[in-house]
């Protein structure tokens, strides 16, 4: 409506514009209007009167037959009755259809020195579209209103997930609760308590990851079993799954005494797994060099592949009740790890090789796949308990399992050698490192004796730092006549 | 306690307390997810505030959010907080500055 009403007035202003202009040049340009004031003129004698005007000052003026073309127009009026006569003079000759045509036709010269409307409208008329946050309306606000729909949405599905990974943990323990509690003195422990009593719950470590410490058994020192749920709390990943699906995983890992287990290193699960484990882990790239073997020769499913150290360990391990656990859950189960030299994956470091040998540990680890693909309910808890009785199980086996004298000769020979060859790949590190020290003994030893404001003592530390220094030179020339000798 | 009171396999005098697991020493283990968000909310955040881009503050609100989704329950709520109110600031001062709703890019 504003715009309409910025217009009336602007095209009166711009029609007005040329009207006013035109006035001013007519005073100019009618040459002919002078024509008018021979008579009343001075110099009427001289001038020159051309045959249009010769007839005007016989006639009367006609009867003004003025066409109203614009009634601002004095100036022209007479300029207009003029032409009009000449018209006239015409017009009483012809036809009376000439008349009409006269009166209908525009006089090109009546409007002398009037530039055409449409040429003097040199600025075109701008109309501004009013700002968007100005106008009353909410629809062109509807990015802002996707964006806090998106983030409802993700606080929504925030809840949701937090929920059913809460749910699906206390499902879990709901059903392990028992077998765990008649095998273990403590039952959870978050570490931050003073007396070691059992927790009997849970420790949430994350929306998705719930931890479990079981400790006082024979045979072991301590389980930590590992609720890795997939993150249902967070919207981009449940997207993400949509496109590849993930399992949820329980990953129990069992930490062994010195005396509860034999040296051996040994690794079951399916082939994907196997694989990378032999990459990823320390103590498989190291003691279980051999690609991993089909389970198929000990009555496995074929979709799983046994990692070993050597032959004697797959028969210890795989009696007749471990096959048939693994048999029967053979879907669930992604690797079983048991080791006496378990350190955790390979650790890269950035300055070449560690110094030193990783620490190990005997541990017994085990990961399992929960069914359901990620759509887990709460009732697929109960199908893990066989699973958990397969790790008790194998807790009790893997303390009676002995090596034969064979096997064990064998396994020391296997960790000396990886001993010796972390050590030769070290020594120049190891060399570098130990040069390194003595400059540093050397430096504070000089910097003591320069520090020595008695030059009584300066002087006798010189001399037995001299003598140190002799010593050695003595004690290496002695090695290498030694060495020798035995060359010889 | 004797271990003969116990009629199962459980020993009380063999209980060792639990410890959590040092995350210095495995640090590929660790989800990186929470801290890269973080970050990365900040730094659009920062960027909508100083070059009054309303896209970049929505999405450092969407960064803080799957920040705190992801982040570990030992982790300072501090600093999840301080990132979550830098991001609303962030959006609040580009529609004061600007109150045009935000135009899509196609």
């Amino acid at each position: 409506m504003r715009s309409v009403y910025l217009l009336l007035p602007a095209l009166l202003l711009l029609l007005a514009l040329p009207v006013s202009r035109g006035r001013y040049n007519d005073d100019f340009d009618d040459g002919e209007d002078l024509a008018d004031f021979a008579d009343d003129n001075d110099f009427a004698e001289f001038e020159d009167v051309s045959e249009d005007t010769a007839a005007e000052p016989e006639m009367d003026p006609p009867p003004r037959v003025a066409p109203p073309a614009q009634p601002a127009e004095d100036d022209e009026d007479e300029a207009t009755v003029e032409l009009e006569e000449d018209g006239q003079e015409d017009g009483f000759e012809d036809s009376d259809t000439q008349d009409q045509d006269m009166y209908s036709k525009y006089d090109p010269d009546e409007f002398d020195g009037m530039e055409k409307p449409s040429q003097s409208l040199k600025d075109p008329l701008i109309i501004h579209t009013v700002p968007a946050h100005l106008q009353n309306s909410w629809e062109s606000y509807y990015m802002e209103i996707l964006m806090v729909t998106g983030l409802l949405a993700y606080i929504m599905n925030y809840i949701i997930g937090k929920n059913k990974n809460s749910r699906l943990a206390t499902a879990w323990f709901n059903s392990h609760r028992e077998l765990l509690e008649s095998n273990f003195a403590l039952v959870g422990d978050d570490g931050t308590s003073k007396d070691a009593v059992s927790t009997g719950k849970l420790n949430q470590e994350n929306e998705h990851i719930y931890n479990l410490w079981c400790s006082g058994r024979v045979c072991c020192e301590g389980m930590l079993i590992q609720l890795k749920f997939v993150k249902r709390q967070d919207l981009l990943n449940v997207l993400a799954r949509m496109m590849r699906p993930v399992c949820d995983q329980v990953q129990i890992k069992v930490t062994l005494n010195d005396e509860d287990m034999d040296t051996f290193v040994f690794a079951v699960g399916t082939k994907k797994a196997m694989a990378r484990m032999q990459k990823e882990m320390q103590d498989l790239s190291e003691f279980c060099s051999d690609k991993p073997k089909s389970g198929a020769k000990y009555g496995l499913p074929e979709l799983l592949a046994i990692l070993t150290e050597m032959g004697e360990v797959t028969d210890g391990v795989m009696d007749s009740k471990m096959v048939h656990y693994i048999t029967n859950h053979a879907d669930k189960i992604e690797s079983i790890h048991f080791s006496d030299q378990f350190s955790g994956p390979k650790v890269v470091q950035e300055d070449g090789q560690p110094l030193k040998l990783p620490e190990t540990k005997k541990t017994l680890l085990f990961t399992f796949n929960v069914p359901g693909m990620g759509n887990t309910s709460p009732k697929d808890m109960d199908t893990l308990l066989p699973l958990m009785n397969m790790v008790i199980y194998s807790i009790d086996k893997v303390k009676k399992l002995r090596l034969n004298r064979e096997g064990k000769q064998k396994a020391d020979k296997n960790r000396a050698r990886v001993e010796e060859n972390f050590l030769k790949q070290t020594h120049n590190q190891r060399q570098e490192a130990a040069q390194t020290r003595r400059e540093e003994k050397k430096r504070a030893e000089k910097e003591r004796i320069m520090s020595e404001e008695d030059p009584e003592r300066q002087r006798r530390l010189e001399e037995a730092a001299q003598r140190r220094d002799q010593k050695k030179i003595e004690k290496k020339q002695m090695k290498m006549k030694q060495i020798k000798v035995k060359a010889m | 306690m004797s271990a003969n009171n116990m009629s199962g396999p459980q020993r009380v005098n063999k209980i060792i307390r639990y410890k959590p697991p040092s995350t210095e020493a495995n640090p590929t283990l660790e989800d990186p997810t929470p801290d890269y968000m973080n970050l990365l909310g900040m730094i659009f955040s920062m960027c909508g505030l100083m070059l009054k881009l309303k896209w970049c503050a929505w999405i450092a609100v969407y960064c803080s959010f799957i920040s705190f989704a992801n982040s570990r329950s030992s982790e300072d709520t501090k600093q999840m907080m301080s990132s979550f109110m830098l991001s609303i600031s962030a959006v609040v001062m580009s529609y004061l500055q600007n109150p045009q709703p935000m135009s899509p890019p196609w």
